[in-house]
């Protein structure tokens, strides 16, 4: 009576063998279409090098494969335990992950807080002034070229041919000589070039008729822009060290980065001299100081990670010519490239808007959106960390519905999170700035002024967050047209409507416009992501997202109005500097606390993973 | 009860069979057999499963002979092969690979159907006909075959059923109920084609997940159609007349089925293209999506949504920085007298904790003037009339230019009413004054610079030093040589604008020392 038992599937429909055990031969061939490094693409970040360390994120190879148990939960509910108990194997292997996952994250925070860290230290010892308006105009550009002339096709063609390299008969050796060699050669040309075009370089990023001092961004420009081939060179070999899974010593290089500038900064404020006061001549030692030791730093990052390389078994030998399989990706690049032109130049008029106001415009817009990411980068990045191998997964098998589920969770956990948190950005907007930037020299009307920007600007921390989770969808599918098409519109939003700040703003809030614009231009994308993947995906299950959003916007509105009530608490005899704190620890608590107590007491299911995440994430700390 | 006392030992994780069978998750329960359906992964061959496990009492002799009976028709079965049955690859039963303490009468072991649950597909919304159509068809294709061959499939509960990633429905958990008929397969296939159509099962013993179908109050089932208008009546029909068993022409086989669903196929595809709508793209066979919301369609909207963003992002921009303006003003004027940066003599400190810096303003500056001083007093000068808002004197030096003092407006050029108005500043030392500059966006208003030796002197007693013309907003007043002098009027001797709205005003005024 029984059937065959233990016996090999007969006949044609034999249904399809299960998934093979790790290693999975399809592992290495399968890329997570620059599953990591999109949201450091930004146009907006100046001076990231902490960036980098999200950007060159390892791609996770042989991550838990995606099943489709405790996927969403069948009719009688599943238990988690089903799937590590059911494949043991892959249950140890998923541990370790996460270990090495959790060493990462504490890379990655040491190197945000370090780089947090020095440009506070900056606006301590110099104030948010010409001269940090100048040095930050100057720091952008090596970022602004190594983008233009290496990221868009380091991203879209080299790493994912990096990884597929690793499988030839030399284990890639030749390919990432070549790799090398090109990216030595490209760099070399465009430091010569850019440092020779430094005066013009500024001339365009730098708007002279308002505050802005181009001469001292200049001579800047002429200390910082060689570095651009040891940065753009950081990013070439911790791609080559990421394709040989070795992922530590590229995420700590930023740290080594900052701690460098760090002490560069120390040695400029302990040099002789007022260092509020503009340097007239480029041999004055503070210019010098900064300038020379930033330099360092660049070296520092791109050197420190030489021995790894050497360990793992590389040896650098000059090697020219192209490999045959870069013209494969030509479309792909191009689309990139476009992404990467558009945003730069949205990101050169932004400077040059902000140049025209006054003085500290672009510092304190580069330290506001710094502390504008930083939410979203521990949250939002952690979260998308998690969810995108499966997206990729998804989209790779032509599997919609589950694309479409796996956003949609993203899409909600996201706004969970976030909107709170920009609620009470938005209500301790100035408190935080008056916090972190009125120590030292910094003055009090300038971190009320980069506190307001924050405050301004807070509502599009959710869009941001949106738009970011949205590109990495259309790009886990295999689409780099529309993310370009997107981010032109967002461009051509953007431009007259920084101009618009420009001309309707006094000189001291063009600052301020011009963070409320790059937020509603967020909207923007925001909004135009979610109608084109709508387009391509059909129903994206857009109303519960909307439900979520407007449950969370009532528990912030409550935390926000808390939280102003809370601020008014503070006594006045603490002081400036000391009253903000309180005030910022205050807020922050009452607003956190009354969101997430009223999102709880309304319910929403999507809260409860989190917190079991949480509680779990505290059990294992 | 038995079953219900049995049911811990069935949980993720445990395993069945012997040990070789471990559980990962239930897709559903027939309620009428105990039949508990189980995704189980194969420790032996090492592949995912479906098991149909019978959840009850072995010691009860009425349950156990209904369990063999489903166990042998089930075992039947493993001899049809069709792609929309999932093969039975063993059953087991009491005694053969199953020990009475399990709390199980049998399993039936079948192979594992990828793809969607019923209840999933219809969660959202019911599956547009024409695909609904498709996929019943394919699965009466395979209860035509069975029955042909005498066998009975058991496809009378929806979580036995799923759908593949190629649109067909499968028979994912068989093992069909003791009594089942080829009757009750076919009532099946219609109470299928309903619960696509309308997302509600019309047969008893469904599971609690869906809404049961409505009955009308003479008993019979609510057409299709009167729940989803979009539903064609050919379908609607098809599934209730299959469902009844009523005397009107009731279905009866499931070949009537498939000739049944090709008519309604063909007079679908009639109406689409009399509609004259483009075809839908091949991979969208069982996406839920509208039928009308094709992909051009959908893109026009979208840049009509992307247009419209556009437009009210723009809006809102300018409305944001409206209120960036007014609240920024509002709080300049009732907070203390900050020294804020201005554009043209820009210091780097912001004036804070370096009051003394001499030198540290930077290279845009010219090097003849000292920094400005600021005036310990401003009133308005206005020797000859009233008005002309004293009040608002003190927004020309409080160091924000879109703060601003302005004149009453007049009908007529000065000096008809009177010679002219202007502000009084007063220093507390003796300023030895070279440039004054004034930030204005009142092009046509002509200003001279006067001194004075006490606030309240008549404009005779006064002395011209310089004069000079607002054309543009920012205008640098230079005086012929430098003067001493403790009091200082801006003059305004010719108003800005146009008859009969003639008026003034100053955003920021500065006086510069020489160095």
């Amino acid at each position: 009576m029984p059937a065959p038992e233990g016996q090999p599937p007969r006949g044609p429909q034999a249904r399809p063998t299960p998934p093979p055990l790790p290693p999975e031969p399809d592992a290495t061939v399968y890329i997570p279409p620059r599953s990591a490094r999109w949201p450091g693409i930004d146009p907006d970040v100046q001076g990231p090098y902490d960036e980098l360390a999200t950007q060159m994120m390892p791609r996770i190879l042989d991550g838990p494969r995606h099943t489709e148990i405790g996927e969403r939960l069948p009719a009688v509910g599943v238990d988690e335990r089903a799937e590590p108990e059911a494949e043991p194997q892959p249950a140890a292997k998923k541990q370790s992950l996460a270990k090495a996952t959790g060493r990462m994250a504490i890379a990655t925070m040491t190197s945000r807080i370090t780089g947090f860290l020095w440009k506070v230290l900056l606006a301590w010892v110099a104030t948010l002034g010409v001269l940090y308006d100048s040095f930050t105009v100057a720091n952008t550009m090596p970022l602004i070229i190594n983008e233009l002339l290496l990221g868009g096709v380091l991203t879209s063609v080299v790493v994912p041919l990096l990884v597929r390299s690793q499988d030839d008969p030399d284990g890639g050796e030749s390919y990432t000589q070549r790799l090398i060699t090109m990216a030595i050669t490209i760099l070399g040309i465009g430091t010569i070039a850019s440092t020779a075009a430094a005066p013009w370089l500024t001339s365009l990023l730098m708007d002279d008729s308002g505050d802005a001092n181009p001469q001292l961004a200049t001579w800047f420009a002429y200390l910082l822009l060689p570095g651009l081939l040891f940065y753009g060179l950081f990013a070439v070999l911790s791609a080559v060290l990421n394709a040989k899974q070795i992922f530590g010593p590229a995420q700590w290089a930023p740290v080594v980065n900052n701690l460098v500038i760090i002490v560069t900064i120390i040695a400029f404020a302990l040099v002789p001299g007022d260092p509020t006061i503009v340097p007239t001549t480029m041999t004055d030692p503070q210019v010098l100081v900064l300038g020379l030791g930033v330099l360092t730093a660049m070296t520092a990052q791109a050197l420190f990670l030489v021995p790894a390389l050497r360990r793992a078994g590389f040896r650098f030998k000059w090697n020219f010519g192209l490999d045959e399989r870069l013209k494969e990706f030509g479309g792909l690049a191009a689309w990139i490239l476009g992404y990467v032109v558009v945003s730069q130049i949205g990101m050169v008029i932004n400077t040059r808007v902000l140049t025209a106001g006054a003085a500290g415009g672009a510092s304190i817009y580069s330290n506001a959106w710094l502390l504008f990411q930083l939410p979203y980068g521990v949250i939002g990045v952690s979260l998308l960390t998690a969810l995108m191998p499966k997206m990729s997964r998804a989209a790779a098998d032509g599997d919609h519905r589950r694309l479409v589920g796996d956003l949609s969770y993203g899409s909600r956990l996201t706004t969970l999170m976030l909107l709170p948190v920009s609620a009470v950005m938005a209500v301790a907007g100035t408190s935080i700035g008056v916090a972190l930037f009125a120590l030292g020299k910094g003055s009090v009307e300038d971190a009320e002024r980069l506190g307001q920007a924050l405050a301004v600007s807070a509502f599009g921390l959710l869009p941001y967050a949106l738009v970011m989770l949205q590109m990495r969808v259309f790009y886990a599918m295999k689409d780099s047209r529309t993310p370009t098409l997107i981010m032109v519109v967002m461009t051509v939003v953007k431009i007259p409507l920084l101009y618009l700040a420009q001309a309707l703003l006094s000189p001291t809030h063009v600052v301020l416009g011009v963070m409320m614009v790059n937020s509603l231009v967020f909207v923007v994308g925001a909004v135009l992501g979610q109608v084109w993947l709508w387009v391509k995906l059909g129903n994206l299950r857009s109303k519960r997202v909307v439900g979520v959003i407007l449950f969370t916007v009532v528990a912030s509105v409550l935390g926000a109005a808390a939280a102003a009530a809370a601020g008014m608490l503070v006594p006045d005899f603490l002081g400036i500097i000391g009253g903000a704190w309180v005030t910022l620890i205050l807020q922050g608590i009452v607003g956190m606390g009354v969101s997430f107590g009223v999102l709880m007491a309304l319910k929403v299911d999507e809260l409860a993973p989190v917190t079991r995440r949480v509680t779990r994430l505290l059990g294992r700390g | 009860m038995g079953t219900r006392a049995q049911r811990g030992a069935l949980a993720p994780g445990g395993v069945v069979g012997d040990g070789r069978y471990r559980l990962l998750a239930q897709f559903g329960i027939d309620e009428r057999a105990g039949a508990h359906l189980w995704r189980a992964r194969d420790g032996q061959l090492r592949r995912d499963v479906a098991l149909t496990m019978l959840v009850g009492d072995p010691a009860d002799p009425e349950a156990a002979l209904l369990g063999r009976r489903t166990l042998e028709r089930a075992a039947h079965a493993a001899t049809f092969e069709h792609p929309g049955v999932a093969r039975v690859l063993d059953v087991l039963s009491l005694g053969s690979g199953i020990s009475s303490s399990e709390g199980l009468l049998g399993i039936v072991v079948a192979e594992w159907t990828k793809g969607t649950d019923l209840i999933d597909l219809v969660a959202e919304r019911p599956v547009e006909p024409g695909a609904a159509a498709r996929m019943v068809r394919a699965l009466a294709e395979s209860v035509d075959q069975a029955h042909q061959s005498g066998l009975v499939l058991g496809i009378d509960h929806p979580q036995r059923l799923r759908l593949t990633p190629d649109g067909r429905l499968r028979l994912a958990f068989p093992g069909p109920l003791p009594d089942a008929t080829l009757r009750d397969d076919v009532k099946a296939l219609g109470s299928v084609l309903y619960l696509l159509l309308t997302g509600r099962w019309a047969l008893p013993g469904g599971p609690p997940a869906l809404p049961p179908a409505p009955k009308s109050p003479t008993g019979r089932i609510v057409p299709a159609k009167s729940l989803q208008p979009r539903v064609p009546p050919e379908l609607s029909a098809l599934s209730v007349r299959t469902i009844e068993d009523g005397d009107h022409g009731g279905i009866r086989t499931s070949a009537a089925i498939l000739r049944a669903l090709d008519h309604a196929a063909e007079a679908a595809e009639r109406a689409k293209q009399a509609q004259a709508e483009p075809a839908e793209p091949d991979g969208s066979v069982w996406t839920t999506k509208k039928p009308t919301k094709d992909k051009a369609r959908r893109r026009k909207l979208a840049l009509g949504v992307t247009a419209l963003v556009c437009a009210a992002v723009a809006v809102l921009a300018w409305l944001g920085m409206m209120a960036i303006n007014f609240f920024q003003d509002d709080g300049d004027t009732s907070g203390p007298p900050v020294n804020l940066a201005d554009p043209p003599a820009q210091q780097q400190d912001g004036g804070q904790n370096n009051g003394n810096g001499q030198n540290n303003g930077n290279g845009n500056q010219q090097t003849q003037t000292g920094r400005p001083v600021q005036p310990s007093e401003i009133t308005v000068y206005n020797p000859e009339g009233e008005g002309d808002s004293p009040s608002d004197a003190p927004k020309a030096t409080d160091g924000d230019p879109a703060t601003v003092w302005r004149t009453d407006l007049y009908k007529q050029q000065l000096p008809a009413l009177k010679r002219g108005v202007g502000l009084l500043a007063t220093f507390d030392e003796s300023i030895d004054l070279s440039k004054v500059r004034v930030i204005a966006d009142s092009p046509g208003t002509e200003v001279e610079i006067r001194t004075s030796d006490s606030p309240n002197a008549p404009l005779d007693a006064t002395e011209v030093v310089g004069q000079g013309k607002l054309d543009d907003i920012n205008t640098t007043i230079s005086l012929d040589q430098p003067v001493d002098s403790t009091h200082v009027i801006v003059w305004v001797k010719t108003l800005g604008g146009e008859e009969p709205e003639l008026n003034s005003e100053f955003g920021e005024v500065k006086f510069l020392p020489s160095a």
